[in-house]
């Protein structure tokens, strides 16, 4: 997240990609997508344990406790992603100044939303402009502020259940396992439904978005998906059209 | 004096032949166990349909299965020792508490345990909806098939147990009629200690949790309500978990929620927060699907595929 202060970057007039995620960005979300999917399928046979399908599995995995151990060994993983991105936002405000002001949420963004219905029910003929993040991707990433610290807290908790117990109250041990199996599927199908789909599966994307995974995004695709961003970059001018 | 060699090679390969067959055959049938039928009972008894026609006109099956036999507990142990040398001058009584005390000459100690329990106490109270030994030990309530408690298949194998007692106490009318108004099959199984058991394999590193026995007892099943049983009072309780939660205090027990579903007045907090997380997913799920919906409406108009 580099601030650009309105010069165009001499190597973005020639290159056909944009920059869009650094490095550790993208790591961080290599190691929250792996971890999630690990989390994912080691905790949900527990959730539906009577059901055949999570009996076959736990099979495959060799039993409970090899399942329990993988799901642990992923939380781990999981917090390390979450101090490592507490360590990166710390050093890019302290020693790169940076400021990180692409992704606060702003009254702007309800106005996008709007628009952004607006477009999809057929009241609006142009996409809305999106700066830099969408308010997709603000939503989901403040969705990580909530669900991780949710998540790991009350995982947690039922990992060390009588050190918990030690210094809290005793009814936190029902209580973090419904908000924990709860959480777990809000954001089981938050991921799938809305993140995958508006990352992968809209036209023009379609089968695979790659630029969370190499940081570069197509010109072409930049024009359409963040208007306002790219005629910052750039200095041109996008216009607005019908279509995806 | 060719044709007298290759006699002997021919005779020899018949040889080691007919050795690898009887090997074979030993190694084969050697795992098969037999049942100790020294006085000859299953010549009459091992037929099926052997019958006799009981006082009230019923027909009590007389079967002896010889299979069922010779993987049971007893199968080293004759007829006789249990039916004494003159089987037939007694009546059997298919009765719940003589089979006991049939079972208590031999085991004594689980006997008299089980005597004092609350199964037991109510048995010799004439109360037959109770577990005997029979209820626990032999998948068919049979006396002949009791299997050896460490064995797979055995009812009281740790990962069999809760399916053990569940054939009373998952039917809620006849515990109805005893006032047992909690569900305590379906709340344990959904209890961690009861999914990671079912799930779990065989192997007893896997089944290191909790039961229905671990915190009840097995011969020594108390009420609830008795002081003496394990999970009666916050001390007992406490001793119950720590035997498995080392250093676990009382809020650690005060957290438990038993066999009761957390409401209003019990466990509050675990009740608001089921209330507050399933509105939160309900809420923020039906909002994506309908963006999601929206979406796929406006690029299905738009036509899939065609960029921009
Ligand atoms: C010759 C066949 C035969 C043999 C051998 C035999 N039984 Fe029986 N047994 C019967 C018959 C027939 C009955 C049914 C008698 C009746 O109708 O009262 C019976 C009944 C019984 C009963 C039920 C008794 C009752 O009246 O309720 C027992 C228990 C029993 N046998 C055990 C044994 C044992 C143990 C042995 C071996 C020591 C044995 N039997 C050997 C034929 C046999
Ligand atoms: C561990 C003790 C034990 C051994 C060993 C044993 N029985 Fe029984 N048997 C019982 C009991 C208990 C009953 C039920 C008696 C009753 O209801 O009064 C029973 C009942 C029976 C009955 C009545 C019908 C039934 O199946 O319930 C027959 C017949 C019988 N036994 C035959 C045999 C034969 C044959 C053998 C040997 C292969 C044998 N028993 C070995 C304990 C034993
Ligand atoms: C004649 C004495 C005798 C009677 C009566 C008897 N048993 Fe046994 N039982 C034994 C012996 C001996 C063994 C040990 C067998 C072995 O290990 O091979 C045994 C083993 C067992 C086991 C397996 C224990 C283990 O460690 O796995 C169970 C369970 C059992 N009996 C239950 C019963 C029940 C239920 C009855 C009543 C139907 C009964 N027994 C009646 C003598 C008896
Ligand atoms: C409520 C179910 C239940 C009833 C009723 C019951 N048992 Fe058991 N029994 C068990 C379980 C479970 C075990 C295995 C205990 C273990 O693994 O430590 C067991 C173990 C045994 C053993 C093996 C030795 C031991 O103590 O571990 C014998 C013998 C036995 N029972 C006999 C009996 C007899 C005799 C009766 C009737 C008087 C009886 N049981 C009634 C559940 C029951
Ligand atoms: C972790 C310990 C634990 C396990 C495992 C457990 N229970 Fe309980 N059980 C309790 C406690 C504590 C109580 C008393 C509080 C209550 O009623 O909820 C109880 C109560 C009961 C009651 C009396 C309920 C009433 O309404 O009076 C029955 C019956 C019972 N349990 C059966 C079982 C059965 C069957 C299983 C296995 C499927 C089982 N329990 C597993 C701890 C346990
Ligand atoms: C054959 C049926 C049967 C089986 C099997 C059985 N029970 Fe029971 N149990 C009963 C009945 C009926 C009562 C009610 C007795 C009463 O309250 O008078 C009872 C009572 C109890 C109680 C006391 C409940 C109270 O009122 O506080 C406990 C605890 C219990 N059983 C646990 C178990 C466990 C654990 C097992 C399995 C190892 C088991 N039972 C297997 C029938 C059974
Ligand atoms: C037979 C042993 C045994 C007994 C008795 C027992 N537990 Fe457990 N329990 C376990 C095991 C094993 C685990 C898994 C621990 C682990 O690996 O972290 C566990 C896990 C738990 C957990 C954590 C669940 C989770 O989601 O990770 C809680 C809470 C718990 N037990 C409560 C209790 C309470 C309360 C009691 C007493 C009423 C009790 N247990 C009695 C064996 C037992
Ligand atoms: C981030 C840190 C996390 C930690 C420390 C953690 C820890 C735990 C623990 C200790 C359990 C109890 C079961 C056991 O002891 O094996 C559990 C259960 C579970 N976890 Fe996690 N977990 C984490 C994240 C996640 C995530 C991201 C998901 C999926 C979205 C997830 C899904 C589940 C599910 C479905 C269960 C079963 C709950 C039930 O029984 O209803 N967990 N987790
Ligand atoms: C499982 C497969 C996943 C895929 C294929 C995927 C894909 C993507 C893609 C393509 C982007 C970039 C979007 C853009 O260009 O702006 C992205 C961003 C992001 N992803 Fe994922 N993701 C996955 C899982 C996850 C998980 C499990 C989490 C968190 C738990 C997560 C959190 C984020 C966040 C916070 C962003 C930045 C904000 C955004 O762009 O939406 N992702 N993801």
């Amino acid at each position: 997240m580099t601030t650009y202060s309105g010069t165009i970057p001499a190597e973005l007039a020639r290159e056909e990609h944009v920059t869009r995620f650094d490095i550790h960005q993208r790591v961080q979300h290599f190691f929250l997508m792996v971890s999630f999917t690990l989390l994912v399928l080691t905790g949900m046979p527990l959730k539906f344990a009577e059901s055949g399908i999570s009996k076959w599995w736990i099979s495959v995995l060799g039993g409970v406790e090899p399942t329990r151990l993988i799901h642990r060994g992923a939380a781990w993983v999981m917090i390390a992603v979450c101090v490592y991105h507490a360590l990166y936002l710390l050093y890019g405000i302290i020693v790169l100044k940076k400021k990180f002001t692409d992704i606060f949420p702003t009254k702007n963004d309800f106005i996008l939303f709007f628009q952004e219905m607006a477009y999809f029910t057929g009241l609006r003929k142009e996409r809305p402009r999106f700066p830099r993040y969408n308010w997709r991707e603000k939503f989901d990433y403040y969705a990580m502020f909530w669900g991780i610290p949710v998540m790991a807290l009350t995982g947690l908790v039922m990992m060390f259940p009588v050190v918990a117990t030690r210094f809290l109250p005793g009814w936190v041990l029902p209580v973090a396992l419904i908000a924990h199996s709860d959480e777990s599927m809000l954001a089981l199908t938050w991921i799938v439904v809305v993140h995958v789909f508006f990352n992968h599966f809209v036209p023009g994307v379609f089968p695979f978005n790659p630029s969370i995974f190499t940081g570069k995004l197509s010109k072409e695709r930049y024009k359409v998906d963040h208007p306002v961003e790219y005629e910052k970059l750039t200095g041109q001018s996008v216009q607005s059209k019908e279509g995806n | 004096m060719l044709s007298g060699v290759r006699k002997s090679v021919r005779w020899l390969l018949v040889l080691t032949g007919a050795l690898l067959l009887i090997g074979l055959y030993l190694l084969l049938t050697s795992h098969r166990a037999f049942a100790l039928d020294e006085t000859g009972c299953l010549q009459c008894h091992g037929t099926p349909g052997l019958s006799k026609t009981g006082p009230s006109g019923q027909t009590i099956s007389l079967y002896v299965s010889e299979a069922r036999v010779n993987t049971a507990a007893h199968r080293y142990i004759d007829c006789t020792s249990c039916h004494t040398s003159k089987p037939h001058e007694t009546a059997i009584t298919l009765n719940k508490q003589t089979q006991a005390e049939k079972c208590g000459t031999c085991h004594s100690y689980q006997y008299k345990l089980h005597a004092q329990s609350i199964h037991g106490q109510q048995l010799r109270q004439g109360v037959t909806e109770v577990a005997s030994c029979l209820d626990c030990h032999s998948a068919e309530n049979n006396p002949h098939a009791v299997i050896r408690v460490l064995e797979y298949s055995a009812p009281t194998y740790k990962k069999n147990i809760a399916g053990t007692c569940a054939q009373c106490h998952a039917q809620e009318d006849l515990m109805a009629t005893f006032g047992i108004v909690e569900k305590v099959y379906e709340s344990y199984m959904r209890s961690f200690h009861g999914k990671a058991t079912a799930l779990g394999t065989y192997k007893t590193t896997e089944l290191d949790k909790a039961t229905c026995t671990n915190c009840h007892g097995v011969h020594d099943i108390k009420s609830v309500s008795d002081p003496s049983s394990p999970v009666a009072g916050m001390e007992n309780l406490t001793k119950t978990c720590v035997s498995c939660h080392p250093g676990a205090g009382p809020e650690f027990v005060s957290g438990f929620l038993g066999h009761k579903e957390a409401s209003p007045r019990y466990v509050p907090a675990a009740h608001y927060t089921e209330i507050l997380f399933t509105t939160l997913l309900i809420s923020v799920i039906t909002f994506g699907i309908i963006v999601v919906l929206l979406a796929v409406r406006k690029y299905i108009a738009n036509r899939w595929k065609e960029t921009l």
